[in-house]
């Protein structure tokens, strides 16, 4: 955003590029990224069909592990990373996230709110009557 | 002209702190498609986004049709979801064969992946016609609806990309690993692998969540 | 007999006689009127044998500076028809008083639907993207946006959703529903018609152009800047372009799912926004007004940078406060995407929700003031030039401040309660559309236009317009907010009370002043284009400008610079020519280059045919044209991908003629300004 931060201005990768490396290392990689995916997949559908853990907390765990994921396919398939020649790469998907995280939260909670001016249903019903 | 009379006074830049760094102008047409395609992919995630808001505001929405977890078949879809995720390995490994000129990795590559993304998508066909045929079709309940909407949108996306790497081939079978057309396949690895992105969130929210519902 | 009849449903769907309007004189002459201009202007260009010269130079063209201009004739010709609409609608509640009017509620209904929707998605939006088309890579000091095939797409697309909306006048019916289609009245169960249809169709269609565009300026300004063209060197309306088309990619997306959303519960039985089997109708006001908030800065923004560049310009001066300017247009990008439930504050949220929201959005007014602060105070202290894009500017900061207040005001959660849907919104987002994203794609028409065609627009005609368009402004919206606190609620056909009477014929009159406003910009083109030769630009420069569009020849060449510019700081072209003086413009005969360029194609326009059959075909159930678009559309796209050569050369030579040409011109005037 400033001058400062464009500091890798002769050094840029296109999304979805990596530094040059050895096929092996690339392949490499994709493997681990692979590996890393399936345990977490296992995880989530064991996790969702067990009676091992406490069970409120299984929908929180399958969000996290769905977020740990998605962020396994990004560094391992995409290969966004931290690095400065990643910047805008990461600065337009944080942009992107943050929008659906105000899309989504903010229709949730929207429409959980939206009866906020009606009288409670068991105030209704007896005037019904 | 008033800019004789003012030209004296302008400087090169007025606000700049320590070291300035030139911006070294341009990007190389690799960056420049990459880029644009990735913004795309970010708007195409905003679109998913909303189709995910109206699934959690209306996944209670019933109305006396069945539940999420009366339906759902979690071995279905433990099958779409590695097919899909050893799609996305294996269409790394086309784009990695596509980078250092490889045909013949290339084509195998790319032929598993569309392979496992036809068996995914027969898959999902199958649970839809299964559902329908019950009568559990997306006009039953609004919750079946936003199932309907959010997966075939899915689907769709899937179908799209099956068309697109058949195209892909027949580019580089009729023209070789040209610079534009590696640029595509940039592109169409990019699109793969947000595809599986977005069903990694699919399976989690919907199946996983909904069938412990 | 029914054999017959299930053929001619399979062969032509819903279509039939009955779909053109006999019984209705207005939209059939008004139909046919438009139908023999189209007709006219067709064969005239046929018979003077000008078809090859628009079918290579501007129909297949994919040079940005092209498709920007043909933005702005899309932008300028449906800015007339919405403005028919809004005569038709002034008229109306002027005279419909205890009575009918001279228009039926069905029709009425469907002119103020067709209003909004022309006026924001065909008017101020291909407005503002053709400005950002034409100036965007000249600012940056590249040859082209980043995509340029891809733009021509995104143009011909939002022409194939303005071209449907203008059909539904002549065949079938437009929507009934307001301009965003509020379910329950847009499902099939109460608007069984194909208004809603040719509604959502169209910007279904549209939005995708819109989209396209907008990853292509996103790309541009982000991945293609010149040799030294830092962030924060980057000309004001290239960060508000920046801003604008991140609002693009993020929100537009939120429009495709609703209204496709929409599109499944009419054609397809969904249950999205339906009374019945739980859907919800709050989901849509809430989905739609998550694109429909950032939607009014996507428009807001490319304005508020073109005031930047006037304002400086005009002034003689750098922009004051070009940080805090940056810093206000980003904030805004964000904070616009938080705002939106203000939209609905009466519609059942509690008092956190709506504090929230109603604190939000007055947060949102913080980076605005700013801005307005900084343009007086580079005015302040500046050598102000009364230009007509300066005048403008002036009468933007004026009106917009109004229309920004009156927008604090119903930012209140309880004010909004008295003032929702009346004739005091109406009022409030005419003033902030009227007075800042017109008034400004005014001053950029004005400021940009020798740059786009080689002479000025005329002074005097143009001080005209903006003083009728200026007064008319106000005599036509102070009377609604009037109304609006007089309690008269918005799209009301006819009306019996007698206090609101008055001020809808002083309204009516001020459109009639409004209507002059827009003769006298018509009148100022011709009486331009007649004296070209007097008001001809020959340095590229009319306005002494800061930034590096004034810094090539006018028009541009196709390559727009012969060198692309080393810039070494902010207003690039301003200290260009100061350093120039000193060195009295020596360049010691620079090497020449050949250049090469994107080759026009006409994938843009078979798309956009494409997309027309498909859009039609949908809208009324012909399911055999569905398909052969789609298949059009794919063969088109693999067509494309066949290409060999898609970029031509242009000689060394050849630029170097060119550029000679340009320099020798400045170079002449310049030694002139020297000697004075």
């Amino acid at each position: 955003m400033s001058d400062q931060t464009h500091m890798p201005a002769g050094h840029d990768l296109a999304p979805g590029d990596e530094e040059q490396h050895s096929v092996g290392a690339r392949i490499l990689g994709y493997v681990v990224g692979l590996a890393l995916a399936l345990l977490l997949t296992a995880t989530s559908f064991f996790i969702a069909g067990t009676d091992l853990v406490w069970q409120p907390s299984i929908p929180v765990a399958l969000i996290v592990l769905a977020i740990a994921q998605m962020g396994v396919h990004l560094v391992f398939f995409l290969h966004i990373t931290t690095g400065p020649d990643n910047t805008n790469n990461v600065l337009a998907l944080a942009f992107g996230l943050l929008v659906v995280f105000l899309v989504v939260g903010g229709t949730v909670w929207i429409m959980a709110h939206l009866n906020a001016n009606m009288p409670p249903m068991d105030q209704i019903m007896p005037m019904r009557r | 002209m008033a800019m004789t009379t003012t030209a004296g006074r302008a400087h090169a830049d007025p606000h700049h702190i320590g070291l300035v760094i030139e911006h070294p102008g341009p990007a190389s047409k690799r960056i420049v498609t990459a880029y644009g395609f990735w913004v795309f992919l970010l708007s195409d995630i905003v679109m998913f986004s909303c189709f995910f808001a109206a699934y959690a505001v209306l996944a209670g929405q019933t109305a006396g049709g069945p539940k999420g977890s009366e339906i759902f078949e979690p071995r279905n879809v433990a099958i779409e979801t590695v097919c899909l995720l050893l799609s996305s390995f294996t269409c790394g490994m086309a784009s990695i064969a596509a980078d250092v000129r490889n045909r013949f990795w290339f084509y195998l590559g790319m032929a598993v992946t569309c392979g496992l993304g036809v068996v995914f998508l027969i898959i999902e066909f199958r649970e839809f016609a299964d559902l329908v045929s019950r009568g559990y079709g997306p006009s039953r309940s609004a919750f079946l609806t936003a199932f309907f909407s959010l997966v075939g949108c899915h689907g769709l996306h899937v179908s799209a990309g099956v068309l697109w790497l058949l195209t892909m081939v027949a580019q580089v079978f009729a023209k070789g690993f040209r610079a534009d057309i590696l640029r595509r396949m940039m592109c169409f690895a990019l699109f793969w692998h947000a595809l599986d992105i977005i069903w990694v969130a699919v399976f989690s929210v919907v199946y996983l969540l909904g069938s412990g519902a | 007999m029914p054999a017959v009849r299930t053929v001619e449903a399979m062969m032509l769907g819903k279509l039939d006689w009955s779909a053109i309007p006999f019984d209705q004189p207005i939209p059939l002459i008004a139909g046919a009127v438009v139908l023999v201009g189209i007709l006219g202007v067709l064969i005239w260009v046929v018979v003077k044998g000008h078809l090859p010269y628009l079918w290579h130079e501007w129909i297949t063209s994919v040079d940005h500076k092209r498709i920007g201009v043909m933005y702005i004739l899309l932008a300028s010709v449906m800015l007339l028809r919405g403005g028919s609409d809004a005569i038709m609608m002034r008229i109306q509640q002027a005279v419909a008083f205890q009575s009918q009017g001279y228009l039926p509620p069905e029709h009425y209904n469907q002119i103020f639907s067709a209003h909004g929707t022309i006026m924001i998605f065909f008017v101020a939006m291909p407005f503002v993207i053709g400005l950002m088309n034409l100036i965007v890579p000249l600012q940056l000091g590249v040859r082209d946006v980043a995509f340029p095939t891809l733009n021509s797409v995104g143009f011909w697309l939002t022409a194939t959703g303005a071209l449907l909306v203008n059909l539904s006048l002549v065949i079938g019916e437009f929507a009934r529903t307001g301009w965003l289609a509020f379910p329950p009245l847009s499902e099939l169960s109460y608007s069984p018609g194909v208004g809603v249809d040719y509604y959502a169709w169209s910007l279904q269609i549209s939005g995708i152009g819109t989209l396209v565009a907008g990853i292509n300026l996103v790309t541009t300004v982000l991945k293609l800047r010149t040799k030294g063209m830092n962030y924060l060197r980057m000309p004001m309306f290239c960060w508000t372009t920046l801003a604008s088309n991140l609002l693009i990619v993020a929100a537009f997306p939120i429009l495709t799912a609703t209204l496709a959303m929409l599109l499944l519960d009419r054609y397809l039985g969904f249950h999205f926004f339906t009374n019945e089997a739980g859907g919800n109708v709050m989901m849509f006001m809430n989905l739609i007004w998550a694109w429909g908030h950032p939607e009014v800065y996507i428009l807001v923004l490319p304005a508020f940078g073109i005031f930047s560049e006037v304002v400086s310009t005009f002034s003689g001066k750098a922009l004051f406060g070009y940080r805090s300017m940056v810093l206000a247009t980003m904030a805004i990008c964000v904070i616009s995407f938080m705002v939106w439930l203000h939209h609905f504050f009466t519609m059942g949220a509690g008092p956190d929700v709506n504090a929230i929201f109603g604190i939000a959005s007055m947060i949102i007014a913080i980076p605005t003031g700013v801005k307005i602060y900084n343009w007086l105070f580079t005015m302040y202290g500046g050598r102000i030039r009364f230009e007509t894009p300066m005048l403008w500017s002036i009468g933007f900061m004026v009106t917009f401040i109004i229309g920004g207040l009156t927008g604090v005001l119903v930012a209140v959660p309880p004010a909004d309660f008295m003032l929702h849907n009346s004739m005091f919104l109406v009022a409030h987002f005419h003033n902030v559309i009227i007075g800042g994203v017109l008034f400004g794609a005014f001053a950029g028409f004005e400021y940009w236009f020798p740059k786009a065609f080689g002479f000025r627009l005329d002074d005097r005609w143009g001080k005209l317009a903006f003083w009728f368009t200026f007064l008319g402004f106000y005599v036509t919206f102070v009377p609604l907010y009037v109304v609006g606190m007089l309690g008269m609620t918005r799209r009301m056909q006819h009306y019996d009370v007698a206090a609101w009477r008055p001020w809808m014929l002083v309204a009516a009159a001020g459109m009639a002043v409004l209507t002059i406003g827009v003769i006298c910009q018509i009148m100022q083109l011709v009486v331009s284009i007649r004296n070209r030769e007097a008001l001809r630009d020959r340095t590229g420069d009319p306005w002494d400008g800061r930034s590096l569009e004034w810094a090539t020849s006018s028009p541009p060449p196709v390559f727009n610079f012969a060198f692309n510019p080393d810039v070494r700081g902010e207003d690039a072209y301003w200290d260009m020519k100061a350093r120039a003086q000193q060195q009295s413009l020596e360049h010691g005969g620079p090497e020449y280059q050949d250049i090469e360029m994107p080759r026009n194609s006409p994938t843009g326009f078979v798309c956009a045919f494409f997309a027309t059959i498909m859009g039609f075909a949908l809208i009324w159930h012909i399911w055999w044209m569905v398909i052969l678009g789609g298949i059009g559309a794919f063969a088109t796209f693999v067509v494309f991908a066949w290409r060999d050569h898609d970029e031509y050369v242009i000689p060394a030579e050849e630029v170097a003629a060119i550029d000679r040409v340009n320099l020798e011109e400045r170079r002449s005037l310049v030694s002139m300004a020297g000697a004075v």
